[in-house]
C-alpha cells in the first residue's frame, strides 16, 4: 500500500480533469451572482460554504427573479437530494474509516468527485485519495467563483463555450472503459440514458436523475453481472498511475 | 453581508450538507445484503449515464452538434482506455475547432 501522502497526491491528480470544468462554470456562476446583486463576499461565501454548482446558479437566478429565500432553500434541498445516493456509494467504499473524517469528506462529495471515486478500484479508493480529489475540486470551484466575482470576463467566449463539454467528457471517460466486455451493463447504461432523457421532458431534471438512477440500478441487480463485483475492476486506470 | 443573504447561504449550506453527510453517519450502522451491495455498485454506472444524458445534448442549446461532437470524441478515446484528461482535452479541442470553423 502506498503512503498516505502518495495516495493523497494520486487523488489530486485524478481530480485534475474537473478543474477544466469547474473554473469556467465557477466564473459563470459568479457573473450571474454579481448581476443578481450579490457582493463579492456574498458570491464567494456561497461557494465556500454551499459548494454545489448547479444549486448555486439556480439560487442566484431565483433570487434575481424575486423568489422567497425559503423557496430557494427548499429547491436547493430537492436539487441536492441526489447526493444521498452518491454519498452512500462513496462511504460504502470507506467502511473502515472513522465517522468524523468521513463527515469531513462528505462535504466534498459532488457529482464529479463521486464519479471519480466510485470508478476507482477498491484498493486505490482510500480516504486520502478522496481528500485529494475533494481538495482539487473544491479549490477550483472557489478559484473560479473568485475570478468571476472580481474580473468577470477573463476567458474569451470561444474558450468558455468550448469548455462547456468538459465535465460530460469526463463522465464519458470514467463510464465507458467499465462497459467494455460487459454487454448487459452497456444495455443497462443505454436504458438509463433513454429513461432519464424521456423523464426529463415530463418532470424536473433532479427528480428524473434520482428516479432513473435508482430504478435502473434496481433492474440491473437482476440481469447484470459485475466482474469481481467491483466497478471498473478491469479498468487500466491509465490516468491514475 | 446582508442578513437576508447570510440566511440564504446558511440555509443552503445546511440542506446541501445533510444529504452528503447522512450516509457518512449511517453506513457503519447498517449491514447491507449482497443484493443491495450489488445495487450500490451499479449506481455509479446508472448515475453517470443520467448525468451525461440528456445534459450533453444541451451543452450549447442553439447547436445540438456541439455536445454530440465533443461527446463522440471523448467516447472514442474513452473506449480505447485513454486517460480521462486526454478525453476531456480532446472533446474541448473538437468543440473549439467547431466554434472557430462555424461562427
Amino acid at each position: 500500500m502506498e503512503s498516505k501522502g502518495k495516495q493523497f497526491l494520486y487523488g489530486m491528480r485524478a481530480g485534475l480533469p474537473v478543474v477544466l470544468g469547474y473554473i469556467p462554470v465557477g466564473i459563470a456562476y459568479a457573473i450571474m451572482a454579481r448581476q443578481a446583486g450579490f457582493t463579492v463576499l456574498e458570491t464567494c461565501g456561497m461557494s465556500l460554504l454551499v459548494y454545489a454548482g448547479a444549486a448555486e446558479m439556480m439560487a442566484v437566478g431565483m433570487y434575481a427573479q424575486g423568489a422567497a429565500i425559503i423557496t430557494i432553500i427548499i429547491t436547493t434541498f430537492i436539487l441536492n437530494l441526489r447526493h444521498i445516493i452518491m454519498s452512500t456509494c462513496v462511504n460504502n467504499k470507506l467502511k473502515n474509516v472513522r465517522t468524523a473524517p468521513r463527515l469531513l469528506a462528505a462535504f466534498g462529495i459532488t457529482d464529479e468527485a463521486f464519479a471519480l471515486f466510485t470508478t476507482t478500484p477498491q484498493k486505490q479508493a482510500t480516504f486520502p485519495y478522496l481528500l485529494g480529489i475533494a481538495l482539487v475540486t473544491y479549490s477550483s470551484w472557489n478559484i473560479g467563483s473568485l475570478i468571476g466575482a472580481l474580473a468577470s470576463d477573463l476567458l474569451p467566449p470561444l474558450v468558455t463555450a468550448s469548455l462547456g463539454v468538459s465535465l460530460y467528457a469526463m463522465f464519458i471517460g470514467l463510464l465507458l472503459p467499465g462497459l467494455r466486455g460487459n454487454a448487459r451493463l452497456l444495455v443497462l447504461v443505454i436504458v438509463t440514458a433513454a429513461m432519464n432523457t424521456v423523464l426529463s421532458q415530463f418532470i424536473d431534471g433532479s427528480w428524473a436523475l434520482i428516479i432513473s438512477t435508482l430504478v435502473c440500478a434496481g433492474i440491473g441487480v437482476f440481469f447484470v453481472d459485475l466482474k469481481d463485483d467491483e466497478p471498473s475492476a478491469e479498468k487500466e486506470d491509465g490516468d491514475e498511475k | 453581508m446582508r442578513s437576508e443573504i447570510l440566511f440564504l447561504i446558511l440555509g443552503m449550506t445546511l440542506v446541501t450538507y445533510i444529504p452528503r453527510a447522512l450516509p457518512a453517519v449511517l453506513i457503519g450502522k447498517l449491514k447491507f445484503s449482497p443484493k443491495f451491495e450489488k445495487f450500490l455498485k451499479l449506481i455509479p454506472y446508472t448515475a453517470m449515464s443520467a448525468l451525461i444524458f440528456p445534459g450533453v445534448f444541451i451543452v450549447d442549446e442553439s447547436r445540438l452538434y456541439i455536445g454530440i461532437a465533443g461527446a463522440l470524441a471523448a467516447g472514442v478515446l474513452a473506449w480505447f482506455r485513454k486517460p480521462i484528461i486526454v478525453c476531456v482535452l480532446s472533446a474541448v479541442a473538437v468543440d473549439m475547432l467547431l466554434y472557430w470553423l462555424i461562427p
